[in-house]
């Protein structure tokens, strides 16, 4: 289990985070709604080491304290992050990009066949295994970056609005996608603007505003929720 | 008169790729402008001398222990000197400016130091001084040894950075380090060891530049010089490109000393370096990014 206590956030003055409590379960799919600014990404970037939250904050995997760890050790921890802007090597190849998802040592038995598994989930990207990444479409580079997190044999994969600037064909695909990747055991923790096709993938949502956790529930409860309603889904 | 000039233009070439490659490495990865560069070479062209005339080992052993020497020393400088300074830069461009003012002052303390022991005179020693003849040209074989060594050694780095996930994952330090740090690539070690690389490389090319031409305790600036221009030309961080640059520099400054005018060789070269800031900054074989 991979839980948040209380953490709170700062960007110089400005408190980003203030006192989220979060949790994801092995093998769930929990979803964080919540408009710009929210705090979404934060919350992701601090899971993942890359910024750094106040002192004495938790967060912990199944118990072990990860707050602090420098960001490098948080992939061998099991916990990848696909981050907003996707993140990745557009100067290198598609082969080369899912080289190095398995860089950690933890991502190194049982290399080959995680390979061969990622190409069946994104044939296109076998087709394409020479193509410089940059010169990929948004949705094939995403599901690049996709790729690469998911070669790092993570229990634990974070995507910070995976649909962002995608065609809805596309996010179509690409969700029928983290769908076959959720049913390989691997747990998913979604930011998403794309209310939903989120809630229609997730178990569990928070609904994040200004900083704060303001509403949880199972994904049923959340699309029932008159703020999500009224926020994101544009019902009266 | 012909192949004696490519052949020694290969040669010059070959050296100046080898060291180049260094350079990128520590420029385009650890975003360090060494311009004690060419001191660390140099200090490396007397210790072939000294282990040559003093204990009598040859310039090819000499390499053995040297080369490691060079990538300790990086390893410690960047430790000491760049560690606070990486710390300390906000941005890319704040590394640079910081690193060129300290590595600056490192120079003067090479310099200074190989003036005190070894003085200002031209020193060379004498390895594999003799003729071979290649095409009807005659060739020393010291000159030989140094092309090899060259293409041998900046092949082998080529390949590895190339075709290794290691070697991969350096470069994805060099052009996305925040993605990097994404697959677990700890982007601080990663730096520190392409610094420290890049001071093996430079007392490779230290050594191999002893083994034929003479060299002073001030020879540092001008190599420091060259090796800039063939990475700028090549593309930062580009090893085939400093590969190919360093040819082609090594290629001129040899026919316009052959066929024009020994004293024309400097001008020609920073007519070179200035004509490629002016049309290709991004260096001939460089896509324009930055
Ligand atoms: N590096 C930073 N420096 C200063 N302020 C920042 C920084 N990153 C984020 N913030 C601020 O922190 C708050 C939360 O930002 P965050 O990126 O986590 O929101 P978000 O919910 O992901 O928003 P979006 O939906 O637009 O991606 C915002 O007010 C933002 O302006
Ligand atoms: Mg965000």
């Amino acid at each position: 289990m991979l839980e948040v206590f209380d953490l709170s956030l700062r960007y110089g003055k400005h408190l980003a985070l203030d006192g989220v409590a979060t949790n994801i379960e092995r093998g769930e799919t929990v979803v964080i709604l919540g408009a710009n600014g929210a705090g979404k990404s934060s919350l992701l970037k601090a899971i993942a080491g890359l910024v750094k939250p106040d002192k004495g904050v938790q967060i912990k995997l199944d118990g072990n304290p990860i707050a602090g760890l420098p960001p490098h050790l948080i992939p061998s921890m099991g916990i990848a992050l696909v981050p907003e802007g996707r993140g990745v090597f557009g100067d290198l190849t598609v082969e080369q990009n899912l080289l190095l998802g398995a860089y950690s040592s933890r991502a190194r038995s049982g290399e080959e066949a995680r390979r061969r598994h990622v190409y069946e989930l994104f044939p296109k990207l076998a087709e394409r295994r020479r193509q410089t990444v940059n010169t990929m479409s948004g949705g094939e580079q995403q599901m690049v970056a996709i790729a690469r997190a998911l070669m790092s044999k993570p229990d634990y994969l974070m995507l910070d609005e995976p649909s962002l600037g995608l065609a809805p064909v596309v996010v179509t695909e690409l969700f029928e996608t983290l769908g076959r990747v959720r049913e390989t055991g691997v747990a998913l923790l979604i930011v998403e603007q794309n209310v939903r096709i989120s809630l229609s993938v997730a178990d569990r949502g928070y609904l994040m505003e200004a900083g704060r956790i303001v509403g949880e529930g199972t994904a049923a409860a959340l699309r029932r929720n008159s703020a999500v309603q009224r926020a994101f889904l544009g019902m009266a | 008169m012909l192949t004696t000039a490519i052949i020694a233009g290969l040669v010059l070439g070959g050296t100046y790729a080898l060291v180049a490659m260094g350079l990128t490495l520590q420029y385009g990865i650890a975003r360090i402008m060494n311009l004690a560069y060419g001191e660390t070479m140099i200090a490396a062209a007397f210790a072939a001398f000294v282990l040559k005339n003093a204990l009598g080992l040859n310039p090819m052993a000499g390499l053995l222990l040297v080369v490691p020497a060079g990538f300790a020393f990086g390893y410690a400088i960047y430790g000491v000197m760049m560690r606070p300074l990486v710390a300390r830069a906000g941005d890319r461009s704040a590394l640079e400016i910081d690193s060129i003012l300290a590595t600056f002052g490192l120079l003067f303390v090479i310099q200074g130091v190989l003036l005190v022991l070894f003085g200002s005179n031209y020193m060379s020693y004498s390895y594999l001084n003799i003729p071979v003849s290649i095409l009807g040209a005659n060739i020393a074989a010291n000159r030989l040894l140094a092309l090899g060594l060259a293409l041998t050694i900046g092949l082998t780095l080529y390949g590895l950075l190339r075709y290794t996930r290691w070697g991969t994952a350096i470069r994805a330090v060099a052009v996305a380090p925040q993605s990097a740090v994404l697959v677990g690539i700890d982007v601080n070690r990663a730096a520190r060891f392409a610094f420290a690389l890049g001071g093996a490389l430079a007392a490779a090319g230290g050594v191999v530049i002893s083994m034929y031409q003479t060299f002073t305790a001030t020879s540092g600036v001008t190599f420091t010089m060259k090796a800039l221009i063939v990475v700028i030309m090549g593309g930062v961080g580009n090893l085939l490109g400093a590969l190919s640059a360093g040819l082609i520099l090594g290629m001129v400054e040899t026919f316009v000393a052959t066929y024009l005018e020994p004293g024309l060789t400097l001008a020609a070269t920073y007519a070179i370096f200035l004509a490629l800031l002016l049309w290709r900054p991004q260096g001939l074989f460089g896509k324009a990014t930055r």
